[in-house]
């Protein structure tokens, strides 16, 4: 009964935090900007119109929304909300995470490619190239986190403890970490369509309709998977006991964690221009130094 | 001497039976296959040379891995070069082959001169040919030459298997082979060599320096660095996949180095753990490698060419083909829930438990192994979008790819059970993994009995380990389940109209196939971001008809090849030199050549005391 | 009588070393062998062993009557000139191989502490035939002179063998001499080859052995 409630929220409150970032960016901007609840306004829409199949696709671009659906949902299921173990703990762990979110990134740049269409291939080309250099500040992250608190499973750090100087420079590597798989500035740029700026979009430029929406939902899902995460690694409680005080205070804490974090994506966002392609290899390349420096940190027992 | 032929010389403890499922698994599906891959291709004669070659080869194979005698075994070794050398050069009127083979049986023998050098100091200590023997003499033996026989064994079991900087021979010999041949001189061969550093270096010499392990962990990031950006780079198929191969030897390696690092440290657990990752990955590596290169050949026989930037929209001209590519793609890029992804998870492990239980500065060294280890695993899948993409997807970009048919049905049937074994690997980890510590315990000596790695028949679970856990069917299932609600919320909301229509173009009417992303763009920023190792270079030439009107402009970019250029070249210069320098004393007299013997036989009857 | 013997063998060894043209050469081989079955036949006779009679009369037969007979053949079939072709002056020669005798007579002593001189004798003989027909074949030109430098060898390793033990087993000097014999019918026929190609039997002119 949890799993399902854990996972109904989850779905439920993704889109409504890409909305939120997007009416601070907005704010932020001086314009009044969409409402919050945009972001289900356009899945609304784009469930009720048709779609457009490239003649030159195959089963692949049919297949792809429901992989990454399916990936990025398995991937929520790894993620203790509630209470301090997450109900499929025994499926996997981090690493998993991590191998999940690569088959749904596969799966997509596939589909660019079958299109036969250019933006496609810029597309699936930038993203695996970005997603690659991610990979070894990931781990770092993952180590870092696994040798302060014992193992690599997810459920580790749910529990309540104190904040190391290693959490946190490990949280700030994450974030780094989580703008470029989000596609957030500086490296990726989710409102544009212009070729030389966009990566994510490129390669979902040729799915409408219903498709698109699937993929849409699923971004939104792992943008809130790595928000979540970010928080759990330095600030995290889970549910100590079932009575509603605790409920009521547990889903305002959920909140204002994660409002935190869309605060500073989007100062970041706002303040910050979109980087050159292969300039992301050197802002990765610092967030892998922050992945050795939490990893010292965490040696060190700070 | 003659002796050794009445005693026991077949040894078939789990890590031998273990290999011999190896290759047995991958050699049956390769003879399958090649029943109609070899038809058309030469006469009736030569191919069924071929057959008897790949008879002979792999029972070469499985005697190397089953013999307990050190002389027998490097009969056996040779005897497998040799046939695989007459299968590299099989296309005889091709300069490639006979120069592929060339390069190919120099190295290998490089190799086993060294192996021969380590058997001959071992024999010297323990006066007799017999592993066992040998096993218990080593016991007694100085470490200073524990090292000299490790470092021998090092260098000449991995040029065999293609350890970096010895990996030269890889991608010349691989392409030129038949593709069934590719895939077992990859799948298998290349395994032997790490059955022989696992048989010598761990069960006979016995690990107890800390430096081996940490000297083959860092060979084995090197490898993998450095085969999977060359890998990016390439654009012939089967010398992509000659390039993975060096990867994942690379992180068999990782696995093996571990051990080797864990036992140093008394770690017995971690050790065995490791062990098994690397034995893990080695299986999978020669499942889905085997399958990689057979779905190549097929390729190659449809189409005619191996150049990708030539291919394109195959999938649609040749699905099943293309299915068992992608799932060979998927499970060498580490995609759950297939085997690749569980042994690319068990190394990751090993690596985290053991930073767990080690102490100061060796907690960072392993977690920048195992940084490594995700990047190359990042590169692989990128590198496998490239290949499964511009081959198979989008529109044929010349007349080889459009003119391409599905291939025959022995192929695919060979091809099948492959990719069938790849997914009964990846599901059924838990069950494999009960077998493999088997095998790891007894290689390393070490009792298994108190161990755990698994839950229950479907959840790994690594005893040392406080809550990690990892379950690939249940996984599957979810992954399967979720995919269906999708399609249901799919199929129910919204309207169910989809239009078939062009790709969007801007506006350009014109679309065609020349409009598609290439390979080498695909590939350009990893040439750019690793511009430091590759030193990529172009060369570009325009013929004019006037100041104005350029006729045509070429343009090439290569990359240099390093390793060829800084450290071979320079080695066979000098080589060379020397060999010439040393022809003054032949200057073609007899008289001369009689004077030097009759000198020679004076000095040593003068000097006969001395002896 | 064995010393006498043995100084004939010494100075038709110098006879041969300081020879200049071909037939004086074979001359002086034939000497040399019959010297040799002298030898054999004291031998024989004082071991009264059987096999050694026919080793003698075995060595008499191939070496002083049928070898000799063979090269004189060559000789005349291939009419060259009969110059032997020398690297090294007749004096020189014999020079290095008065040298050489007293090289071959310390080493005969540093091998032998007993004080028996004819034994010592012998084996300093012996060893200097053998490097005489080393030195045949280095430093003469034409092929004949190797042909004959390997049947001096031979003859100074039959020498050694029949002091230091008593003569080889039998069947291996029976062997020796039918592959003597073979070879030297074999080379006849390859000198006359050389002849009949290059128009000359100069080795030294044969340079394409080369590295």
């Amino acid at each position: 009964m949890m799993i399902i409630l854990q996972i109904i929220l989850f779905i439920a409150s993704a889109p409504l935090l890409s909305g939120l970032i997007t009416k601070i960016k907005n704010n932020l901007r001086m314009r009044k900007g969409q409402s919050v609840l945009q972001p289900y306004y356009n899945l609304a829409k784009l469930f009720s119109k048709d779609e457009v199949i490239s003649e030159t696709a195959s089963w692949i671009f049919r297949v792809t929304p429901f992989v990454v659906l399916s990936s990025v949902l398995v991937a929520a299921m790894l993620i203790p909300v509630f209470i301090f173990v997450s109900p499929a703990h025994k499926i996997g762990d981090f690493l998993v995470l991590v191998f999940i979110f690569a088959l749904g990134r596969f799966f997509l740049a596939l589909s660019a490619l079958d299109t036969a269409s250019s933006f496609g291939g810029m597309g699936a080309s930038r993203e695996m190239f970005i997603s690659s250099l991610v990979e070894p500040a990931l781990c770092l992250v993952i180590l870092a986190v696994s040798l302060q608190f014992g193992s690599t499973d997810i459920s580790a750090f749910s529990g309540v403890h104190t904040i190391t100087v290693s959490s946190v420079v490990a949280a700030l590597a994450l974030l780094l970490i989580t703008l470029a798989e989000t596609s957030r500035i500086p490296v990726d740029n989710q409102e544009t369509h212009l070729e030389l700026t966009m990566v994510h979009e490129a390669m979902v430029l040729e799915y409408s309709g219903r498709s698109l929406a699937l993929i849409e939902v699923a971004s939104y899902i792992k943008q809130l998977i790595f928000f979540f995460l970010i928080a759990q690694i330095i600030f995290p409680i889970g549910l100590l006991s079932g009575n509603l005080t605790q409920i009521i205070f547990w889903f305002l804490w959920y909140l204002v964690r994660l409002g935190i974090i869309a605060i500073i994506v989007a100062l970041v966002e706002v303040s910050v221009a979109k980087m050159r392609l292969f300039r992301v290899a050197d802002f990765l390349g610092f967030a892998f130094v922050l992945g050795i420096v939490a990893t010292v940190c965490a040696i060190l027992g700070v | 001497m003659l002796n050794f032929l009445t005693k026991n010389i077949f040894l078939f403890d789990p890590l031998s039976l273990f290999f011999l499922a190896v290759i047995f698994i991958v050699s049956l599906p390769s003879l399958i296959y090649s029943f109609n891959y070899l038809q058309g291709e030469y006469p009736a004669v030569k191919i069924m040379l071929a057959q008897v070659l790949l008879f002979a080869f792999v029972l070469s194979m499985a005697l190397v891995v089953s013999v307990n005698n050190c002389l027998i075994f490097l009969i056996f070794w040779e005897l497998m070069s040799l046939v695989s050398y007459f299968l590299v050069v099989f296309d005889t009127k091709n300069v490639k082959s006979i120069q592929a083979g060339l390069i190919y049986i120099v190295m290998t023998h490089i190799g086993t001169a060294f192996i021969i050098a380590a058997f001959m100091i071992l024999h010297n200590h323990a006066h007799s040919f017999d592993f066992f023997a040998i096993k218990n003499a080593c016991q007694l033996m100085p470490s200073q030459t524990k090292n000299i026989v490790f470092l021998l064994f090092l260098i000449g079991f991995g040029t065999k298997a293609g350890i970096v900087p010895l990996h030269i021979w890889l991608p010349y010999a691989h392409p030129q082979a038949p593709s069934h041949i590719s895939s077992i001189m990859s799948g298998v061969m290349i395994k032997t060599a790490i059955y022989g550093i696992i048989r010598f270096v761990m069960f006979i010499l016995g690990v107890n320096s800390s430096w081996w392990g940490t000297l083959v962990l860092i060979l084995a990031i090197i490898s993998c660095l450095v085969g999977v950006i060359y890998a990016l780079m390439e654009h012939d198929i089967k010398r992509l996949l000659a390039y993975h191969s060096v990867e994942n030897i690379g992180i068999i390696l990782l696995g093996v180095g571990l051990s080797m690092f864990f036992i140093s440290l008394n770690l017995s657990y971690l050790a065995v753990f490791s062990l098994i990752a690397g034995l893990y990955h080695l299986i999978n590596h020669a499942i889905f490698k085997g399958l990689l290169f057979l779905c190549a050949g097929s390729v190659y026989k449809a189409t005619g060419t191996r150049d990708i930037e030539k291919l394109g929209g195959l999938i649609k001209k040749m699905p099943q083909t293309a299915a068992y590519f992608l799932i060979g793609a998927m499970a060498i890029s580490a995609l759950p829930p297939l085997n690749g992804f569980v042994s690319e998870w068990l190394t990751l492990q090993a690596f985290f438990l053991g930073a767990s239980n080690v102490i100061g500065g060796n907690k960072l060294f392993l977690g920048l192994c195992a940084a490594m280890l995700a990047l190359t695993s990042g590169l692989a899948a990128a590198c496998f979008v490239k290949a499964f993409g511009i081959t198979f997807l989008a529109r044929p970009r010349s007349h080889y790819a459009e003119s391409a048919k599905e291939v025959a049905l022995s192929m695919r049937i060979g091809m099948l059970i492959l990719a069938i074994l790849i997914i009964i690997f990846g599901l059924a980890a838990a069950l494999v993994i009960k077998l493999l510590a088997k095998v790891s315990g007894s290689a390393l000596g070490i009792d298994i009995s108190s161990m755990s790695f698994s839950l229950n028949n479907f959840t790994l679970s690594p005893q040392i380990a406080k809550s990690t856990y990892l379950s690939t069917p249940v996984l599957a299932l979810w992954l399967i389940v979720f995919g269906i609600i999708g399609f249901v919320i799919y199929r129910i909301f919204g309207r169910g109209k989809s239009v078939i229509y062009k790709t969007w173009d801007c506006g350009y009417y014109k679309l065609d196939s020349r409009n598609e992303y290439t390979a080498t763009a695909f590939s350009k920023p990893f040439r750019v971001a690793f511009s430091f190792f590759l030193l990529p270079y172009r060369k570009t030439q325009k013929i004019r008809e006037s100041f104005y009107h350029i006729k045509s402009f070429s343009y090439e970019t290569h990359t240099t090849k390093v390793f060829k250029k800084y450290i071979y070249d320079p080695v066979l210069v000098m080589v060379f030199k020397t060999a010439k320098s040393m022809r003054r004393i032949q200057p073609g007299s007899i008289h001369l050549y009689l004077g030097y013997i009759f000198i020679t036989l004076l000095l040593l009857i003068i000097f006969m005391g001395q002896f | 009588m064995q010393g006498i013997i043995l100084f004939v063998l010494l100075a038709s060894t110098y006879l041969m070393v300081i020879a200049k043209r071909t037939p004086a050469l074979i001359r002086s081989f034939r000497y040399q062998s019959l010297c040799l079955f002298g030898v054999t036949f004291i031998l024989a006779l004082t071991q009264r062993e059987p096999r050694l009679y026919i080793i003698a009369g075995l060595l008499f037969v191939l070496k002083v009557s049928l070898i000799p007979y063979l090269l004189y053949r060559i000789i005349r079939r291939i009419r060259v000139s009969e110059d032997l072709g020398l690297f090294i002056n007749p004096q020189l020669s014999l020079l290095w191989a008065l040298a050489f005798t007293y090289l071959s007579w310390i080493f005969a002593t540093y091998l032998v502490s007993a004080n028996n001189a004819i034994l010592i004798g012998t084996l300093a003989i012996a060893f200097f035939v053998v490097s005489a027909g080393m030195f045949l074949m280095v430093f003469r030109m034409t092929a004949l002179a190797q042909i004959i430098g390997l049947l001096v060898m031979e003859n100074g390793l039959f020498l050694l063998a029949s002091t230091v033990s008593g003569g080889m087993p039998f069947f291996v000097e029976i062997a020796i001499f039918f592959d003597v014999f073979v070879s030297v019918l074999i080379m006849g026929f390859f000198v006359y080859r050389i002849n009949k190609l290059f128009t000359h039997i100069d080795v030294n002119k044969l340079l394409r052995l080369k590295g």
